[in-house]
């Protein structure tokens, strides 16, 4: 957890969406610390007037907002944007930070939640959003320790070939398609089993355990495929 | 029949007021006008009878017993009494006497007391499943009330909780605070985080208080105390947590509130222990349940009963801070669950904290795989 001191080369404008003003504040300072730069919008309509007036790179929006529902702008934002959005919301809120992953925001902060963390989460989301546009689907990806060649079906830890079955294989690929980003337990569920699984979540926990089994050195402590609780999995690549 | 039933019982209402059954003078009052309405009928079945036929006045006395039932069992009762007594005495012959001969009579009687019990019944029934959602509507009103109040109260709190645990960050990994007041910063942050977990246990009591089912999943425990421990991962610092949980061991739960009791057991035993001293999670199944434990090398279970650490506001021995709800919480957890926790002396030294979780239905099957 240690941080990135020092400017980000980019400049990327972040739209921030919360209507308290000491957090604005916090969000200001920490973003434009790291050479970001910043808009701010303390109501819905706002954030979608800034967001026309000039295109963020990316957008934090608190989902407690007084003047409506971050889910309904959500929806009308990805409509013309691909932005990623990272939702802000309380550690009780599991259901609303699901309900707006599945409505295509790209990640989410748990309140309170420190500096590191605030700027661990932009790079992944801004890092997805460019390789988005590239399209780039390499046939061997590296995460950490963790190598996945898809065209030959192979999976190495730190060097070491690792077996795994089919429906493993496809859970680590997906997960590591969206490196350091979480995938809701429906998005996990419907790309691997299916659109009609996605209430069978103990499919899903079961194959996550026998992962972790074979990926990490204490199962019980996971380094690279973390619970989100009551959202998902992520698997992290830093 | 419960619509059949409204309008009588809309008839009721004014004696409602309380939630008790109705007090003794309204009783004594239902009979009086039981006793009034025979009284009205027979003066009434008097004056009309040139015109009435024979059989038209049991009819009456039929509407006294249903005025009269409409004030409970009793008052039917008496208001059925009544008129058969009074239909005897004026119009059944030999009048004015109380003497039967006709058979006819005597199944009229039946009749009129049937009709009296079963309405009476009728009206005691209805009476009490109005009491009852009457006392549901306002249970039901209290917990929107007490739930709208803390997640306000949640927020309100967590909101500048964030702020202040935000800024402080920013200061320490800014490293602009000079060395000698580095601590100030971090004291700043783990005390807000501390009242962030408080503020958690506060909405976790009320969740499994106001009696809302747990959303049960089959989870493997090692996956909730991979969670519980990275939640804890500065509390628990500078200890040897050893993990003994096979991946097999599901248990049949709602993850995000076994969650907050795993983070509450090691919260407690990190508190009430040495710094330094190991702690120990186990997890096992056995038949029909899962059990979940926590073992520490402390000093020991408080002496008396050891129920009452779970209770709430209860506290331990040593002079740590603490709300004495985490612990209250967890009985709370493993109790909406269906099933409990107990503490027990550890062999050799300190004490196990032990939470059990029957299962509601049958293990699932992972037949779509077998490679």
């Amino acid at each position: 957890m240690t941080a990135m001191p020092g400017p980000a080369p980019t400049g990327d404008l972040i739209l921030i969406v919360e209507d308290e003003p000491p957090m604005r504040r916090f969000l200001r300072a920490a973003l434009t610390s790291h050479g970001f730069r910043v808009a701010e919008a303390g109501t819905l309509e706002a954030a979608e007037r800034a967001a026309t007036e000039a295109p963020p790179a990316a957008i934090l929006l608190d989902l407690g907002l007084p003047d409506g529902d971050g889910v309904e702008f959500l929806r009308r934002v990805r409509g013309w944007s691909t932005a990623p959005v990272i939702v802000v919301s309380a550690r009780d809120r599991e259901d609303d930070k699901v309900i707006a992953l599945d409505a295509g925001a790209d990640d989410y902060l748990t309140k309170p939640f420190g500096t590191s963390e605030l700027l661990a989460r932009i790079r992944v989301a801004l890092r997805h959003a460019r390789g988005r546009t590239l399209g780039a689907d390499d046939p061997v990806v590296t995460v950490g320790p963790i190598r996945i060649d898809h065209a030959r079906h192979e999976v190495a830890m730190s060097g070491t070939a690792v077996h795994l079955t089919p429906i493993e294989f496809r859970l680590l690929a997906l997960l590591a398609r969206h490196a350091g980003k979480v995938l809701t337990h429906r998005q996990l569920l419907h790309e691997v089993w299916g659109p009609r699984a996605t209430h069978h979540s103990h499919y899903l926990r079961v194959h996550m355990a026998a992962l972790r089994r074979k990926l990490e050195v204490d199962p019980a402590r996971p380094r690279w495929l973390t619970t989100e609780a009551g959202v998902g999995y992520r698997l992290r690549d830093e | 029949m419960a619509d059949a039933a409204r309008a009588p019982a809309r008839w009721t209402s004014p004696a409602r007021t309380p939630i008790a059954p109705s007090p003794a003078p309204s009783r004594l009052r239902a009979h009086a006008i039981a006793a009034g309405a025979v009284a009205v009928v027979t003066a009434l079945g008097f004056v009309l009878e040139p015109s009435l036929s024979p059989s038209d006045v049991p009819l009456l006395y039929l509407l006294a017993i249903l005025i009269g039932a409409l004030g409970g069992r009793g008052a039917g009762l008496t208001a059925s009494a009544l008129s058969v007594a009074a239909f005897d005495f004026f119009f059944v012959p030999p009048r004015f006497t109380l003497a039967v001969t006709d058979l006819h009579a005597w199944i009229t009687f039946g009749v009129m007391f049937a009709v009296g019990l079963a309405i009476g019944d009728l009206v005691v029934r209805l009476r009490r499943q109005e009491t009852a959602t009457h006392e549901v509507e306002l249970r039901a009103q209290a917990e929107a009330l007490r739930n709208a109040l803390l997640s306000s109260v949640s927020h309100d709190l967590r909101t500048p909780l964030a702020a202040i645990t935000g800024m402080a960050t920013s200061l320490r990994d800014a490293r602009v605070v000079p060395a000698e007041h580095a601590d100030e910063v971090d004291t700043i942050i783990e005390e807000a985080q501390r009242l962030s977990r408080i503020l958690t246990n506060l909405l976790a009591v009320t969740k499994v208080e106001t009696g809302a089912a747990p959303r049960r999943e089959w989870v493997p425990l090692e996956e909730i105390v991979g969670v519980a421990l990275a939640r804890l991962d500065d509390e628990l610092a500078g200890r040897e947590v050893t993990v003994d949980v096979a991946a097999d061991v599901l248990a049949h739960v709602d993850p995000i509130l076994v969650e907050q009791l795993l983070v509450n057991l090691l919260d407690n035993a990190s508190k009430h222990t040495d710094a330094g001293t190991p702690l120990a999670i186990r997890a096992h199944r056995e038949a029909n349940r899962a059990v979940l434990e926590v073992a520490d090398r402390g000093g020991g279970l408080p002496p008396g009963p050891s129920d009452r650490l779970f209770d709430r506001f209860e506290r331990g021995p040593t002079l740590t801070a603490g709300t004495g709800l985490g612990l209250a919480v967890c009985r709370g957890v493993a109790v909406a669950h269906g099933g409990g926790i107990d503490a027990l002396p550890r062999d050799g030294g300190g004490a196990i904290l032990r939470a059990w979780f029957p299962d509601d239905g049958a293990p699932p099957s992972l037949a779509d795989e077998a490679a």
